[in-house]
């Protein structure tokens, strides 16, 4: 995309917003124009509201780190930024693993016990449900259940 | 109209609304705790979000769960049934600040409204009938006193942020009135996080009688009659009818032009309930509903309107169809609630897993449950289990129909007990019968059966 005229500002975050509406609803390629404006965005589905699917089951108590509240989940501190966890990282207990954002406010979400993450449950962005698992862990030493 | 509503509420009213919806075909979102993961309005609608844990501080009256849960359900209106945050104004403007149409009045009028003793302030204004009482909340045990020393015994101090029956206290006599007032305030303020209560005159053998209005954004305020909720335990109603028996026709459109005008002057937009005491000097305002009523459906059963769609189309926007001559209220409608209370043991709450739960079907009777078989109860909630509601053309015959559908309704389960055994001595009371019968009715008949 070209340099944006500073009196075209405006116009682009009202369509970014426009934009992220038409994302969050599912679209995959979106296309929008006005003026010397011109997006262009592919790929970048979102999946479905969790509304529409059941949540996992946590059928495997203890291991799942799962969202102590109904937000938005984030893997990442900000745009950009590493995640805080990664498939094979071993992680502590009460080390931060994610965010799950409701109302504006970041609600870190912290591991409640050793373990080496295993699986992602939950996409960066996506909405979750309370007690939704986020995070896999295999307990650490081997320990089960 | 909505594409997708989301219902932040549980039970038989969260069904209720879903079945609504789904006439209209519109979407529906249940936000739900853990414990309601397996429930009959979970089961029902079309998607579910679990917001919080069983307790509902953390679900059902989370304000940022609720509104997260719109947001990702793609909502754009939530439903808030009764309780819970059904008459919470700040969670009315939480919902606009996030483009949510809240079903239900307008924040500021149900702020305003919400606070019992300024309602009847304003409503006193506007010149509906007041009970003689307090002017606004007081402040101190001496206040009280002079109020009391100036409208007698017995008196009734009640919560200015109160609701479905709690935070009231009934003072027959000076000696209970310091412990009255103390234990008031402190419950208040446990219940409702508000210590604020104001005084009334309280009546004995008064009836309580509350019309249903209905507002719609284009200045048109109807009303759908009234209901009689005097059988009531404990100031929470277990048994109401439409119409009112035995009320005076010049009384019946009185009170119904009093909830008109009072309505139209504060306002009032969405479904709404004025409350009113009748006594031997005619009717007094006590309070108004903001919110849909779990007694509504006598009201649908007599006029024919599903009150949770007008509610719906108001929220919309859309202006009211019927005018009030197309209000022609038809027949008597009983309701009893078949709470999950044990009448033997002063109604303590019996729940427990209900291995058989078989409601009552036939001619003109509707039941309102999101009870089934395997379903658990748990204490964590209100004890509501069931509601049976029939139609007939006349009174003797709408008791007799209800007696009918009682006995057919079989509820058992380890521990469950219901208040069924209650409502059957109720319909078989000689003045209950005769529509003679004021709020002072089950408490007699406790007395006299020991």
């Amino acid at each position: 995309m070209s340099t944006v005229p500073p009196e075209s500002s405006a116009l682009l975050a009202e369509m970014c917003r426009h934009l992220s509406g038409l994302l969050a609803a599912g679209a995959s390629r979106v296309t929008m124009a006005a003026g010397p404006v011109r997006l262009e965005v592919e790929g970048g589905g979102r999946p479905a509201a969790p509304a529409a699917v059941a949540p996992e089951p946590a059928a495997e108590p203890g291991l799942a780190v799962v969202a102590p509240l109904v937000g938005v989940f984030y893997r990442a501190p900000q745009p950009g930024a590493a995640p805080f966890v990664e498939v094979g990282d071993q992680v502590e207990p009460g080390q931060q693993v994610g965010i799950v954002e409701a109302m504006k406010l970041m609600n870190p979400v912290l591991a409640e016990r050793a373990g080496r993450v295993t699986r992602i449950a939950a996409d960066d962005g996506a909405p979750v449900e309370y007690e939704q698992p986020l995070l896999l862990l295999e307990p650490a030493g081997g320990e089960v259940g | 109209m909505f594409a997708t509503v989301l219902i932040a509420n549980r039970g038989e009213i969260a069904l209720r609304v879903v079945r609504t919806c789904r006439e209209m075909g519109i979407r529906t979102v249940v936000a739900h705790s853990t414990a309601d993961r397996d429930s009959a309005a979970v089961r029902a609608a079309d998607a579910a979000v679990q917001i919080g844990p069983a307790a509902p501080k953390g679900s059902y009256l989370s304000i940022p769960a609720v509104i997260e849960a719109a947001r990702a359900a793609g909502a754009q209106a939530v439903h808030p049934g009764y309780g819970f945050l059904s008459e919470d104004a700040d969670f009315a403007e939480v919902c606009a600040a996030n483009d949510l149409v809240f079903i239900g009045p307008p924040p500021e009028v149900m702020a305003r409204l919400g606070d019992k003793a300024a309602a009847r302030r304003e409503m006193a204004s506007y010149g509906l009938p007041v009970l003689p009482g307090s002017a606004g909340t007081v402040n101190s045990l001496a206040e009280a006193a002079e109020v009391v020393d100036r409208i007698g015994y017995p008196v009734i101090i009640k919560a200015a942020a109160g609701g479905g029956g709690r935070g009231m206290s009934v003072v027959r006599s000076a000696r209970e009135l310091g412990r009255a007032y103390r234990a008031t305030r402190a419950a208040a303020q446990a219940v409702f996080g508000d210590g604020r209560v104001y005084l009334e005159r309280f009546c004995d053998q008064a009836r309580h009688v509350e019309v249903q209005v209905l507002a719609d954004r284009h200045g048109t305020v109807l009303h759908l009659g009234e209901r009689d909720c005097s059988v009531q335990r404990r100031h929470q109603k277990l048994v109401e009818e439409a119409p009112a028996p035995n009320l005076p026709d010049a009384l019946r459109a009185e009170m119904a032009a009093a909830a008109v005008a009072g309505a139209r002057a504060a306002g009032y937009v969405g479904a709404g309930t004025f409350e009113f005491l009748v006594a031997d000097d005619g009717f007094h305002f006590m309070e108004i509903n903001c919110r849909i009523q779990v007694e509504h459906p006598v009201t649908e059963m007599v006029t024919g309107l599903d009150l949770v769609r007008e509610q719906i189309r108001i929220a919309a926007g859309l202006p009211l169809k019927a005018g009030q001559h197309d209000v022609r209220p038809r027949g008597v409608a009983l309701e009893c609630r078949v709470n999950a209370e044990d009448p033997a043991r002063e109604y303590a709450p019996a729940p427990g897993t209900l291995d058989e739960f078989v409601p009552p079907g036939g001619p003109f009777t509707r039941v309102d449950t999101h009870g089934y078989a395997g379903w658990r109860v748990t204490s964590d909630y209100d004890s509501l289990l069931a509601k049976v509601i029939v139609w007939a053309p006349d009174r003797l015959h709408a008791i007799a129909r209800m007696r009918r559908a009682l006995a057919e309704f079989r509820v058992a389960g380890r521990g469950v007990r219901t208040t069924i055994p209650a409502l059957d001595r109720v319909l078989d009371e000689p003045d209950f019968i005769a529509g003679v019968h004021g709020t002072d009715l089950l408490s007699r008949m406790t007395q006299e059966t020991p």
